[in-house]
């Protein structure tokens, strides 16, 4: 027993579920253009994030660019890191909350119920990837873009947690569709608005528990790894990155 | 004395009220009245069209079983019938008074803002289709509406409703997903 990690949850296997979604990501191929951060706020009826929402660093954005410099001036290289909701399969953010308004589903993601949500921000402050954003205001559109909100997806309301689901509307809908051939998902079936929208398909969805799909295919590269996978969240996105031996390494924070 | 008898008197009322108030008010609010509006811009009688004529559910409410919602129908889709289904061949003054107001609407290219009965929260995505899929009756929800006339909600439709079916408390006894991300979005 002592060399079997400490684990929260069963693993999704043993929760009898025939699918474990989850995504890799290519920093590689990652131009930074953010056409997946606009693709998940249309999607996800996020509002708009003003110049405001950036200085009190309350703005919403259920993924994210992160910049880093590599290298040191004048052999420099920006790297980019697109950052969601890891849906960690040894979630921190579930055990802390009050009101069970997150739980881990059979699919292996990290649900959050905004209608069990009574804003208590403990899971905000325990996630160590900061993809939960909490709603200081309820939520505003200029006119003419409250006729695009997504029918699919609630609006939340002021004083509760929201974030990335992994586009889980759109995993119900592919269920629906898919059992209506009595068939399962197969690979390629569905896939968020971020993934939609990635033009360098530098990010890749599927199912893990499916040993030839796509993502298990690219996780096999060497270039693959966790982010902060030393706290043991066990994340279900892999991201890829080749480590550049021309570069000289990078001194301090470089963010 | 006025003094002291305004401070019993007054606590002892709010108290009474408060108590009143829960006792009264907080179920009245917390259980899911059925909503059941005073009239709709058109008299629609739903036992003529389902008893009478015979016309399916899915006649006019069409995306139930392909879609989310069941659909209100068109007013071109009345037109079907109304068109030669006119105000002269009612059998009664108050039909023909409906019928010419569906006509009237549809000369002047009006929609009908009918009043919505059943409506589920913003936060739960209820799908027609693999309800209907799975065999069951629209009746199974949504009660007789065929002997309705004017159309009543029958059933709370609340979340403890929704998992008493699919727990398999229903007709067909079949049990569904009891997961959060399956109707709550």
């Amino acid at each position: 027993m002592a060399d079997e990690p400490l684990k929260l949850y069963a693993s999704v296997n043993e929760q009898g579920s025939q699918y474990k979604w989850g995504m890799v990501v290519d920093s590689d191929r990652c131009t930074g253009c953010q056409a997946c951060v606009v693709a998940c706020q249309a999607e996800n009826n996020i509002p708009i994030n003003d110049e405001n929402r950036y200085v009190e660093h309350r703005q919403k954005e259920w993924i994210r660019i992160e910049r880093y410099w590599e290298g040191e001036f004048p052999n420099v290289k920006a790297r980019f890191l697109p950052v969601m909701c890891q849906h960690c399969n040894n979630a921190p953010c579930e055990p802390v909350c009050p009101v069970y308004a997150i739980y881990h589903s059979s699919d292996g993601l990290n649900v959050q119920v905004y209608n069990r949500c009574v804003g208590t921000r403990y899971c905000g402050n325990n996630c160590p990837y900061l993809v939960r954003f909490f709603n200081f205001w309820d939520p505003e559109w200029p006119e003419p873009l409250t006729a695009q909100l997504n029918p699919d997806v609630t609006v939340r309301t002021r004083g509760l947690i929201e974030k990335c689901t992994m586009c889980v509307h759109r995993i119900q809908r592919a269920k629906r569709e898919s059992s209506k051939d009595g068939r399962k998902i197969s690979d390629g079936d569905l896939s968020p608005a971020c993934v939609q929208a990635c033009p360098t398909n530098a990010l890749v969805f599927g199912d893990w528990n499916d040993s030839n799909s796509r993502i298990n295919q690219l996780a096999k590269d060497q270039r693959g790894y966790r982010i902060l996978d030393n706290l043991g969240t066990e994340p279900a996105v892999v991201y890829l990155k080749r480590v550049d031996p021309n570069l000289a390494e990078t001194k301090g924070g470089g963010h | 004395m006025k003094l002291r008898l305004a401070l019993v008197v007054v606590p002892a009322i709010l108290l009474a009220g408060f108590i009143f108030f829960i006792f009264t008010a907080v179920p009245a609010l917390i259980a899911s009245q059925p909503y059941n509006p005073s009239a709709q811009p058109i008299h629609f009688d739903h036992e003529v069209h389902v008893k009478t004529v015979g016309i399916e559910c899915t006649f006019c409410h069409r995306t139930a079983t392909q879609g989310i919602t069941a659909g209100y129908p068109d007013l071109q889709q009345c037109m079907f019938c109304h068109a030669v289904v006119n105000e002269t061949l009612a059998s009664n003054q108050h039909n023909a008074d409906e019928i010419l107001k569906v006509r009237q609407k549809w000369a002047a290219q009006e929609a009908i803002n009918w009043v919505r009965i059943h409506r589920l929260p913003d936060h739960v995505g209820f799908v027609h289709e693999p309800h209907l899929r799975a065999g069951f009756q629209c009746a199974t929800c949504h009660g007789d509406v065929g002997s309705m006339g004017q159309v009543k909600q029958v059933r709370a439709l609340n979340m403890g409703d929704c998992l008493d079916c699919h727990k398999g408390n229903n007709p067909l006894k079949l049990t569904g997903p009891t997961e959060c991300a399956t109707c709550h979005k």
